[in-house]
């Protein structure tokens, strides 16, 4: 190399000649606006994946460091799972109709996620629950990326993957992880649809119909996807930017009319769903349990929809400028469209006064509001990370209530494995079973007994030997009177009263013997989503109290 | 090109963290939930209640807190004994030393516990609720089962909680209260033993007032001795009284308080006890008293009893490991 190669060339000056117009003897290059290019790079995108590998990587962690037997509604489902499967590969006649009852389709994941249990147990049934909600982030990402840019979807996936809901939904083999991961598949088609031929939004269609087959509360957010459909629309403005929207509804709806009739379903939406049975958690209550379980990541939402719609460049370059975007009243109705979503589980849940659920519905909502967040995110850190301290704050304090949400609601059933293998020897085929919750030992017992055998505490008829017909609290005493059940199973808290008839009739009564009382950690479902309620004996202990027939 | 081995960049780590990580994490399957262990389990004593072969038990001062004097009974008769029965006074803490020395021997402790200083009235009352809470407590948290057999030889009028103190009535209402307490507390290591005396002068023919119940009660335990003015046989000294409870009771009998006096009758009567109780298959076997009270009930005192003895209890009928028992 010479030393002219090395730096810019030095001209000596030439004097100009009398009478004639001297060409420059040197060039000054056109200064660029700014020092960086807004175009994407191999290392853009390798540094980009990077950080999302480590979020997916921390957000698996999470998942998988939680531990506790089955919760009832996994035991439900992959117990119902098995029988479809064996009905669907055998004919073997089901053992209830589960969708009369179930807030999901019987089939769509209890059977997969049974044929998974079947090969890996409950580990890997809930394995494919973060399979599926590692998806879920993944999918934010792309389709934040493609509403904003790479480092709000960055922020939106880093602050999605620590919540609560996720945390504990990626561990949970329940409806809950594939409904949303198809919901957030159905976003993605939608928003990346965007420039494509109107048509192509009808891919959603049979994703977003599949989501609500899978759990029939999905269904609360298709009136979001037809808003998105509407506003990413981005050439079309006026009528023909309806059309996205209105095809996506007739698709969805046409495929959502075909499944209801084809299958006997709407049983199972009008009782889990639609016309669910009313509780009676107070609204103020449920408000709270809202804002301690989402609280944090709404406000960062509102917070970017608002810089956002100020403001809707999302480039520090100043290029980025003279690139078009999406106008102000666009801006605002999208910010407002996914903050509202986040709000619709806890309206619905406060007409229904229940919060079982909640915090998993909650996470379905915030799977929106999550794109606002990650600009809510950036705007805080600032232009060129300005302030990156605030971000991490922000961040690390979404990560400690997940973390310790998580925990708390992992640890909040009981322990069933002592349980279990208690009564494993006193259980066949033919008896008859009282417990707390009949779930869990169906399914682990399942190997011994069918779901018919086991009888809740949530109600009962029973006939006696002299063929009178008792119900409710009385068909207890008078079964147990008689001597009908062989193993009775008690927790102390899923329903403290029949507990306590039960608990009564039991006491000198010849047919029976205390077996054993086993102590488990965790317990008080009650308390899993009333954390002001204290664990039966303290500290989230609690004991099963064992019957058996003398 | 590049994407599809960005891709399988962001893919291949990421699957082999969640496997690695399900490999490792300790999840709950149906086999862990039937893995756990067995001693992490609260003992069901329900194949203790009426076992294949007969217990040999005995009694002797200071056993089994000490196994000393266990060991040197086994050497007299040559056979270990399965069950070694001891008394307690109301408020003596529960001696779990004692029935985890007799469980490390293969034998099961019968607690005879009796409530001097305070009235069966008060213990059915709750008076005592704090003492019985602790005391059942500790016995569940020892998880070894444990035969208690309250109040014993309540129809005979020399003791406290005997007929002249105490009616029926109270009697049973003070044994439901224990077995409750302890049923509350979760105590289910324990076999409840009623143990009556055998009919005879100074007590009640009718037992059943005093029977707290089926549902109250898993073994009947029966004190009787042969002496050398009660009839030398087996169903002369204790058919009366077994025909007297198998009116109201169906429960496993076990002898918990025996002996025969010393005497030219002893050896006759060791052979009636065994053959009564080999012969009878709702005995499910006895303790002998060897104790020097009132009169001298230690069998080494007598060579042709201990032979005799020796003899019978080499029958492969008694005595077993109650640890194996599953």
């Amino acid at each position: 190399m010479t030393s002219t190669e090395r730096g810019p060339r030095v001209v000596s000056p030439v004097p100009a000649q009398p009478g004639e117009q001297q060409p420059s003897g040197y060039h000054l290059p056109k200064v660029p606006e700014a020092a960086w290019s807004m175009a994407g790079s191999a290392r853009r995108t390798w540094v980009g994946r990077a950080v999302l590998l480590c979020v997916l990587a921390f957000q698996a962690a999470l998942s998988l460091r939680l531990e506790n037997t089955a919760f009832q509604d996994e035991a439900l489902y992959l117990t119902a799972g098995h029988a479809e499967l064996r009905h669907l590969l055998h004919g073997t006649p089901l053992p209830m109709d589960y969708a009369a009852y179930f807030s999901g389709s019987p089939q769509l994941y209890p059977v997969p996620a049974a044929i998974v249990d079947g090969w890996f147990g409950l580990p890997g049934a809930r394995t494919l629950s973060l399979l599926l909600m590692l998806g879920t982030t993944g999918l934010l990402h792309s389709f934040t990326r493609r509403l904003f840019n790479e480092r709000a979807a960055l922020a939106a996936a880093a602050l999605f993957a620590v919540l609560q809901s996720t945390v504990v939904m990626g561990y949970f083999a329940t409806y809950d992880a594939p409904a949303l991961f198809l919901l957030a598949l159905a976003t993605w088609i939608v928003v990346r649809t965007d420039r494509a031929p109107t048509h192509a939004v009808l891919l959603a269609a049979p994703v977003a119909a599949l989501a609500v087959g899978v759990k029939y509360a999905a269904g609360l957010y298709l009136p979001t996807l037809l808003g998105l459909a509407l506003l990413t629309a981005q050439p079309h403005r006026g009528r023909k930017a309806l059309a996205r929207p209105l095809l996506l509804l007739l698709g969805t709806g046409a495929l959502l009319a075909a499944g209801a009739y084809g299958g006997d379903v709407l049983a199972g939406v009008g009782h889990t769903t639609t016309a669910r049975a009313h509780g009676t958690d107070g609204a103020v209550y449920l408000l709270r349990r809202s804002v301690e379980w989402g609280g944090l990541l709404f406000l960062t939402a509102v917070g970017g929809a608002i810089a956002y719609a100020r403001q809707g460049r999302m480039h520090e370059s100043p290029l980025a400028r003279r690139l078009g975007g999406p106008s102000r009243r666009r801006r605002a109705m999208l910010g407002l469209l996914l903050c509202a979503t986040a709000l619709l589980a806890p309206a619905y849940q406060m007409h229904l006064g229940t919060v079982v659920s909640l915090f998993k519905h909650i996470g379905f909502g915030l799977l929106f509001a999550a794109p606002m967040a990650g600009v809510g995110l950036t705007r805080l850190m600032g232009a060129h990370v300005r302030h990156p301290h605030l971000g991490i704050a922000l961040w690390t304090a979404t990560l400690c209530l997940g973390i310790s949400q998580a925990d708390w609601r992992f640890g909040n059933w009981p322990d069933s494995s002592l349980m279990i293998r208690t009564i494993s020897a006193d259980v066949n085929g033919t008896g008859h079973y009282l417990s707390s919750t009949p779930e869990v030992p169906a399914y682990y017992l399942r190997d011994r007994t069918t779901q018919r055998q086991w009888q809740s505490v949530f109600g009962m008829e029973y006939t006696d030997r002299n063929h009178t017909r008792h119900t409710g609290d009385d068909a207890y005493r008078a079964a147990l009177r008689d001597g009908e059940f062989d193993l009775i199973v008690l927790d102390g808290f899923t329903n403290p009263r029949v507990d306590a008839v039960v608990t009564d009739a039991v006491r000198g009564n010849p047919h029976y013997r205390l077996l054993a009382h086993v102590p488990f950690h965790g317990g008080d479902d009650t308390a899993a989503y009333r954390p002001s309620r204290t664990a039966p004996s303290g500290e989230g202990r609690g004991h099963y109290r064992i019957w058996v027939k003398r | 090109m590049r994407v599809s081995r960005a891709t399988a960049a962001l893919l291949v780590p990421l699957a082999a963290l969640v496997l690695a990580v399900t490999a490792c994490a300790p999840g709950s399957t149906a086999h862990r939930a039937g893995a756990a262990a067995p001693e992490g389990l609260p003992y069901d004593v329900r194949p203790l209640l009426q076992p294949a072969k007969k217990y040999l038990g005995v009694s002797r001062p200071k056993a089994p807190t000490s196994m000393d004097p266990v060991h040197d009974w086994t050497r007299t008769v040559g056979k270990q004994p399965n069950l070694i029965a001891y008394y307690a006074a109301w408020n003596d803490g529960f001696d779990a030393t004692g029935v985890r020395n007799a469980w490390n021997s293969g034998a099961l402790t019968v607690v005879s516990w009796e409530p001097r200083d305070i009235s069966l009235t008060q213990v059915a009352d709750g008076a005592s609720d704090d003492y019985l809470q602790e005391y059942a407590k500790a016995v569940r948290t020892l998880n070894i089962p444990v035969a208690i057999s309250f109040a014993d030889e309540m129809n005979g009028d020399w003791e406290e909680w005997g007929t002249t103190e105490t009616t029926p009535r109270e009697y049973v209402r003070a044994w439901r209260h224990l077995h409750d307490v302890f049923e509350d507390v979760g105590a289910t290591n324990v076999i409840w033993t009623w143990s009556p005396n055998i009919v005879e002068p100074g007590t009640h023919k009718d037992l059943r007032p005093y029977y707290p119940g089926d549902n109250y009660v898993d073994w009947v335990g029966l004190v009787g001795y042969f002496t050398d003015w009660d009839p030398h046989s087996f169903d002369g000294l204790f058919g009366s009284t077994l025909a007297e409870i198998d009116r109201f009771s169906q429960k496993p009998r076990l002898l918990l308080e025996t002996g025969a006096m010393p005497g030219p009758h002893r050896k006759e009567h060791v052979r009636a006890l065994f053959d009564g109780v080999s012969a009878s298959r709702d005995i499910i076997g006895f303790a002998w008293f060897d104790h020097k009270a009132r009169a001298d009930w230690r069998l080494a005192t007598d060579p042709e009893g201990v032979a005799e003895f020796r003899r019978l209890a080499a029958d492969d009928l008694y005595g077993f490991d109650v640890r194996k028992v599953r």
